[in-house]
């Protein structure tokens, strides 16, 4: 077909073949109506080329996958007509081989430099040529590597810092090091195995990861959820929201250095996490959920007693942070990110929602969220509205927590797995996870198992905008009060 | 050196105070979050003499989580041969111990498979009072206790059945 | 300033007394298995083996080996055979020793 409209049915996931000399004028047809979520290949008789793509406007949330068989190992690039699938395109490269017809050179993503992985296709014939831009800052500017060891327990990053002093002017991340291969690890696992590991992809948004990967199996093999399941999902996912915005509060305040802060923020995550293990057995929630439903009913009247002391050491301290104006000082006009940049790059969570973007996959009908789910929304892109903007999603997450375990048809969240059929079929699965959208995507074989797994947390996708925020108007110290307000993982990126 | 002598002099050099720098080598971040949460109010391991620091000159002990990821095995060593003599290295969750990712392409599986391990402390994650477990074992201040545990049903019989 | 100094003070000390006591909130936390040896029969062993995602439990003729370093405590083993398997509380784990943490479980023959 030559032309695809960008309509999208709400909650619904709808799928078009769309031949490889037609790649481009879709991609000019779908770009400026619908978000691109995501660019994955999958090898079989030939290499298919898959793009995500999402609708985001209330009413008509859905999804659009395009599915393209390539020929000759080259596509029209995607990159030209949408910025925000260049790092995919990144990927694809190193995992099969294939490269866009226009021949950019591309960087270095997941795979590092003179190591023999395995990968899910063909291995690329030559290493990625890594071209940055060149820099210069009234003729000086000196570029040096900083990590991937980095400050007391925090991640392992590696960057390639451009400054020309003080100031940042370009920001370049490397992600290898984290690289564990769980693309190729889930092969030949049935959806059960591969929960345990796609949990451990990004722990910190272990449900989000986990429901994804098991709404993708579902979709797969049309099974339907119990009810009282999904509530019980969503119970577990606000809980994890709540935890993230409360360490994310306590890395701002020790980035900026407020030690009475971190303090405060983190006697409310210790109470929240405690809360977490009270709840569903886990502190952070690993082996909630399970393919078809649940593994156990939450502790509801567990979380109905000690929520709200939790919350309220939350609340507390972040109205104590909104009343210092040293601290806010500190996050104002810092790691700014307009609104053509966010959209520019796909980005999700509350990042975008920052910048403008009312992006949020709670609003995709069909689910357990309802429409009256508020989306918090800031247009100041810079560190303070990432902030508001959390604090916003941690209130909503209290009152939906209550919404779920008291459900008017009775049930409330429960228990409760479906059986998942062995059979063949794909699917894409969805959760909004704390740091935004994260998506899942299985082929199954006539077994029942994964043949092809694409996991794309929120992480794969923000890590791009970091560069963008470190580069506007900020030095060396802001660094880590953006990277607190991004709150993303290496684990997510680089899988 | 007897195991008796080498215990007293462990406990006498970091007994009271002791230095801990952490170290990534591929974990999922949930091993970091609890390890951070070590110098929160609720645990506070300050007030048991033990400190981070970022600097490896400055460090008695590394504390090392993930599968060792192969790429990383070489800023592993590094960040091991920069701290002087003598420390300690504690590998802490799972993935560090050998659990969730085996012996691959991508992965050594484990830590000791490229730096001297002293001390293991099992879990996923590990919680921060296991690690403080875990350091108190490490400076010879807390006792031992699994090398006696059986993990058979007779020696916990008052547990209901059915998991954890 | 002085007004959050105070009120942190009427609100009290959150910081646990461990190692010197106990915390409650060890309670919470999940651990890794005991087993039961009556009800571990072969096949139940060769189940169980089967399901640990963590590479932890392996059967060596009539012994179940199982590596509570590897141990996630995911809680698979005991849902698959409840009969058999059951929670350990048990959270202080480290060793100085590797091998203190191989444990060896009696599997039950069946009878002839």
């Amino acid at each position: 077909m030559t032309a695809v409209e960008p309509k999208t049915v709400p909650g619904e996931v709808t799928m078009f073949q769309v031949a490889s000399p037609h790649l481009e004028a879709v991609v000019r047809d779908l770009a400026p109506a619908l978000r691109l979520a995501d660019m994955f290949a999958s090898d079989g008789d030939a290499t298919t080329l898959r793009l995500v793509w999402a609708n985001d406007t209330a009413g008509q949330a859905g999804y659009v996958i395009t599915e393209t068989p390539l020929e000759n190992g080259v596509y029209a690039s995607v990159s030209d007509i949408a910025p925000a699938a260049f790092v995919e395109e990144c990927e694809i490269y190193e995992q099969f081989g294939i490269r866009p017809a226009t021949g950019k050179s591309l960087n270095r993503v997941m795979l590092p430099p003179h190591a023999d992985l395995p990968t899910l296709g063909h291995k690329p014939q030559a290493e990625p040529e890594e071209a940055h831009a060149q820099h210069t800052v009234g003729g000086q500017a000196f570029e040096f590597p900083f990590g991937p060891v980095r400050q007391v327990g925090v991640e392992s990053l590696y960057y390639g810092l451009v400054t020309s002093g003080e100031e940042v002017v370009d920001l370049y991340l490397f992600t290898w090091h984290k690289h564990r291969g769980l693309e190729w690890r889930l092969q030949g696992k049935t959806p059960e195995q591969a929960l345990f590991l796609a949990e451990r992809t990004e722990g910190l948004s272990a449900v989000a990861l986990g429901w994804a990967l098991a709404a993708a199996a579902e979709a797969a093999t049309g099974t339907w959820v119990p009810e009282a399941a999904e509530r019980t999902r969503a119970v577990a996912l606000e809980l994890e929201r709540l935890y993230n915005h409360a360490a994310a509060m306590a890395a701002l305040c020790q980035s900026t250095g407020l030690t009475v802060g971190q303090s405060a923020a983190e006697i409310a995550l210790e109470r929240l996490l405690r809360l977490n293990a009270r709840a569903f057995g886990h502190r952070y929630l690993f082996g909630v959920v399970a393919a078809g439903g649940v593994s156990r009913a939450p502790d509801a009247d567990g979380i109905r007693k000690i929520l709200p002391g939790a919350y309220g050491e939350f609340k507390r301290a972040s109205e104590a942070l909104l009343g210092t104006n040293s601290f806010l000082d500190r996050l104002e006009a810092t790691g700014v990110l307009t609104t053509g940049q966010a959209k520019d790059l796909g980005l999700v969570g509350p990042v975008a929602r920052a910048s403008g973007l009312a992006t949020d996959a709670r609003r995709v009908p069909g689910g357990p969220y309802g429409d009256e789910t508020a989306i918090a929304a800031a247009t100041a892109g810079d560190v303070l509205a990432r902030f508001t903007v959390m604090l916003a999603e941690a209130a909503e997450s209290v009152r939906l927590i209550g919404d779920f375990l008291d459900s008017e048809t009775g049930s409330g969240a429960g228990a409760g797995i479906a059986e998942l059929p062995r059979t063949s079929g794909t699917g894409l699965g969805w959760a909004e996870s704390p740091r935004g959208e994260a998506l899942a995507w299985v082929e199954l074989g006539r077994d029942g198992r994964i043949t092809r797994a694409r996991l794309r947390p929120a992480s794969a996708r923000n890590w791009r905008g970091f560069d963008d925020a470190c580069r506007s108007q900020n030095v060396f110290t802001d660094i880590p009060i953006i990277e607190a307000s991004f709150w993303l993982t290496v684990a997510g990126m680089a899988r | 050196m007897t195991a008796e002598e080498l215990r007293d002099t462990i406990a006498r050099q970091f007994g009271r105070s002791l230095h801990i720098r952490t170290l990534d080598t591929g974990s999922c971040a949930v091993c970091e979050q609890e390890i951070r949460l070590l110098s929160a109010p609720h645990y506070d391991l300050n007030r048991l003499g033990f400190f981070f620091t970022p600097a490896p000159r400055h460090a008695d002990l590394l504390l090392v989580t993930g599968p060792m990821i192969r790429a990383f095995a070489v800023a592993a060593r590094k960040t091991y041969d920069a701290m002087p003599g003598p420390k300690i290295v504690v590998a802490t969750g799972a993935c560090a111990l050998g659990g969730v990712y085996p012996d691959d392409p991508f992965t050594h599986g484990t830590v000791d498979a490229v730096l001297p391990v002293d001390v293991w402390i099992p879990g996923c994650p590990p919680s921060p009072l296991a690690l403080l477990h875990g350091l108190g074992v490490a400076v010879g201040r807390l006792a031992e206790k699994v090398r006696d545990l059986p993990f058979t049903e007779e020696h916990y019989p008052e547990r209901t059945r059915g998991g954890s | 300033m002085t007004l959050w100094f105070i009120r942190g003070l009427l609100r009290g000390v959150v910081t646990t007394r461990y190692p010197v006591r106990p915390d409650a909130s060890a309670a919470s936390l999940p651990t890794p298995p005991a087993f039961r040896p009556q009800a571990l029969t072969r096949p139940t062993a060769d189940r169980l083996v089967g399901i640990c995602p963590s590479g932890a439990l392996r059967r060596d003729g009539s012994v179940l080996v199982y590596d509570v370093g590897r141990c996630t405590a995911c809680g698979r083993c005991a849902a698959e055979a409840p009969h058999a398997v059951t929670g350990s509380g048990e959270f202080e784990l480290a060793t100085t020793d590797r091998s203190t943490l191989i444990k060896e479980i009696p599997v039950r023959e069946e009878a002839r």
